[in-house]
This record gives structure tokens, sequence and C-alpha cells, in this order.
């Protein structure tokens, strides 16, 4: 790894995609950055608004018909190298919605996966820990 | 003609290293990671390392650089580069008490109140190149908070040089050194009450230039996702946040000098100086934003218009009478 990456590695923006999710991972990941127990930002990262800023793109929810063209659009819309974290159940299986008429994933029919965090909702300390496993995904790809 | 290549070669030297460019970007992104730290230590976290915003930028080095497909290419590229070329200059035209004294190459004190005013303009060009509906609104939103904050400091400014001017037996004196000087010989005007008004002012005008909380509308996160930075990525994200760190030492630069330039001689006045700089960081910018939310553009321009205008206007009376 040469100084660029090794520098990079502490600067990992999280971008949050909701891709048809019921709320539930959502709370958790807002739990996992906004309160003193699980601070994210002691890892260097950063929730963003915007895609472009992106490095680690934490996606919730089962991929229903209605957002998966915006869903993959944003996705394009993050500038390499990037990551793929799925946060829940749903996005890996479908979760409680599997099998719906409206639902058209699992996800990694239409993206690259690279870490899964399972769980209805999945607790702060996992999801810090894929978090943390992305970013060594995310090294490598500098 | 070895004379004028010698200062050609010193104002180059001054805007690019010491202490315009590197210099002030090192200092600048120190006093970022010192305020972000600050702000979790309040919000009880641990918060982010010391050196986060000199990850955050080498990162961005290594990034794609995106650019919109109905945004202006060169308008778009372009205006980093000159934000982050007007504030390195900037830098250089603050004297560092003690130890730097700007070269009269550069301009007085009304060309650093133009400079000044280059990166809110940048921004907006930002947002308006950008081709994003978010872009447009934090255009112009900066547009509106920068008509209400310009005219509150250029009294500030107009004050210290007609004091200045009055003490060293001149009509204005606008020359940032000799103001540095005439403090460091009779006393600093932060000490003066009669200059208090005029203190006041600059501490209000320093959120609203730096975009900070209470006064952070143009770059909101929350409701317009960072306005004109939104379709910003790589290289050129990375020199806004370069811009933006090295435009906050100029303005805590040229807030010290006006009101409280006095410290020690040679290298240990630098010291002083980003101690000063520090201090002003962490009372002026972490406390005041993990204290407060963010208002709306309207009232934020109705505040300016009416306390900072007032005191201004204020300072100004109180100079006048006691020339």
């Amino acid at each position: 790894m040469n100084f660029l990456s090794r520098m990079s590695k502490k600067s990992p923006w999280l971008y949050r995609i909701n891709a048809g999710s019921c709320n539930g991972c959502d709370v958790e990941l807002a739990t996992t950055a906004c309160i003193p127990r699980y601070d994210v930002e002691r890892l260097g990262c950063q929730y963003c608004g915007s895609p472009k800023h992106a490095d680690i793109v934490l996606v919730t929810g089962p991929l229903t018909a209605r957002v998966k063209d915006k869903v993959l659009r944003v996705y394009e819309e993050i500038p390499d190298p990037k990551v793929t974290v799925a946060i829940g159940v749903c996005p890996i299986s479908g979760g409680v919605f599997r099998e719906s008429y409206s639902i058209v994933g699992p996800i990694d029919r239409y993206l690259p996966v690279d870490v899964n965090v399972p769980g209805c909702p999945p607790r702060p300390q996992a999801i810090i820990e894929g978090i943390a496993k992305a970013i060594e995904i995310w090294a490598g790809r500098i | 003609m070895t004379d004028s290549l010698v200062q050609t070669l010193s104002v180059l030297f001054a805007a690019v290293v010491f202490p315009g460019g590197i210099f002030a970007i090192t200092l600048g992104l120190a006093l970022k990671g010192f305020d972000r730290r600050v702000f979790a230590r309040l919000q009880r976290r641990v918060g982010a390392p010391l050196l986060q915003p000199f990850y955050d930028v080498l990162k961005l080095m290594t990034k794609r650089t995106l650019v919109p497909e109905n945004a202006n290419l060169v308008v778009f590229l372009m205006v980093p580069l000159l934000g982050l070329a007007s504030m390195g200059v900037a830098a250089a035209m603050i004297p560092i008490p003690g130890l730097y004294d700007p070269s009269p190459a550069f301009g007085d004190l009304l060309v650093l109140f133009y400079l000044l005013s280059v990166p809110a303009v940048m921004l907006m060009l930002a947002g308006s190149a950008s081709g994003s509906p978010f872009g447009g609104i934090g255009f112009s939103r900066e547009m509106a908070i920068m008509l209400a904050y310009e005219g509150p400091i250029l009294l500030v400014i107009v004050s210290v040089a007609l004091k200045t001017g009055a003490a060293l037996g001149q009509p204005i004196c606008l020359s940032l050194s000799e103001i540095v000087r005439y403090q460091q010989a009779h006393g600093a005007y932060l000490f003066d009450p009669w200059m208090w008004p005029a203190v006041l002012t600059y501490i209000a005008f320093i959120p609203a230039n730096l975009g900070i909380s209470p006064f952070d509308i143009p770059e909101a996160e929350s409701e317009v996702l960072e306005g004109p930075l939104i379709e910003y990525s790589g290289v050129a994200l990375g020199l806004l946040k370069l811009t933006s760190a090295v435009k906050s030492v100029v303005v805590i630069g040229l807030g010290i000098v006006l009101f409280f330039p006095n410290g020690p001689e040679g290298l240990f006045g630098l010291v002083v100086f980003a101690l000063k700089c520090l201090v002003i960081t962490v009372c002026g910018v972490s406390v005041l934003r993990a204290a407060v939310g963010r208002m709306r553009i309207d009232q934020a321009v109705i505040f300016y218009l009416k306390w900072p205008e007032l005191l201004g206007i204020a300072s100004l009376a109180l100079v006048a009478m006691n020339l």
C-alpha cells in the first residue's frame, strides 16, 4: 500500500441509500452515527448528503420495484473506488417482504455487494463491524 | 532588474509557501481538526482524530472527479482553483506580528476586503455551474447572506483604518503592517472600550463568512445537501475543502491583526499567532456550532442587517467622535 492509500483508509465517508426499507435499519444507522456510545466518527467516518462525496454506500431495504431505477442511478453517481454494504436482512434475502409482488431484490442481482450485515435490524455494533470490514476492502481498491 | 526579480520571487514565495499556500493550508486544516474534536467532545463523543481533515483531503485526491452532464465544464472546474488561489494570496497579505510583514506589492486592506469575498462568489459560481437545483438554492442563499454581512465588515475595517490613520496623522491608514505596528506600540484595540462595538461586529461576521452554524445556511447538509458542493467530487472537492480551510485562517488572522496583534518577536510570534487562532476557533466556532441550530435565511439576513450593522455604525460613530 502506498502513502495515499494508507491515508485514505482513515477517511471513509458513508452514504445511505434507502431501497424501500421500513426505516428500522435507518434508525439504527442514525444511532450508530449520532450517539456517544457508538460514535463512528472515531473511524474517520462521516455521513455525507451527496452520493458524489461518498466512499462506502450503506444500502437498507429489500429493493422495491418502484425505487429500483432510482437506487441504481444514485449508485452510479458514487465515484470509484467504492464499497457496498448491505444493512439488514432485507437487501440480503428480502426479509419479511420476501416473494412479495412489489419486491425485485435481493440486491446483489443488481449491485455488487461486498459486506452483508444481517439482522432485523442489526445492532449498532454489527453495523460498525461491517463498516470496519468495508474499510479494509476499500483500502485494497484505492 | 535583480531587485524586481527578488521582489517577484519573494511575493511568489509568500503566496505559495509561507504564510499563504502550504503554511495556511496546514494551519487551516489543523484548526479544523481541533474544531471537530472539540465539537465531538462537547457532544460527549470520542470524535475524529486530530489529523482527520488531512486524511480527508488526501483521500479526495485519490477519488475520481465526476462532472455532471448539464454542468458548465470550464466554470465548474476553474472555480475551485480560483478560490484557492485568491485565498492563498489573501493569506500572504495577513502580517504575522513579529515575524512576517507583507510586501507592499500585495496592496492594502481594501484589496484584502475584496479578496475575502472571492471564495463566496466562487461558491455561488460553483452552485450555479453545477446545474443542480440544490446548487441553485445554495447560490441564492449564499448571495443573500453575503449581501447581509459585507456591510458590517466594511464598517469595521473603515473604523480601524480611520482610528489608526488619525493616530498616525493621516486621513486614513489602510496598511495592515502599520496597523500592527501602531497597536504593538500603543496597546491593542481589543482593550480599548471605544473599539468594542467593532470587535463584536467582527465576532458576528466570522460564522457567516466561514459558513458555520447558525449561519451555515448556503451549505446546510441536512436541507440542501451541502448546496454548491453537491455535484463536486474527487480533486475538485478537495480543492474546495482546502479553500475553506485557508479562508478560516484568513478571516481569523484578519481579526487578530485588526484587534489584538501583540506578540513576541521571531518564531515565538508564530506560535502565539497560531494559539490565538486556536482560541478563536474553539470559542467562536466549535462552541457556537455545538450550542445553536441553523437559522432560516430570512432570519439570518435580518439579523445581520439589524445588529452587526447597527454595531458597525456605532463603532464608526465612536471612532469619528474621538478623532
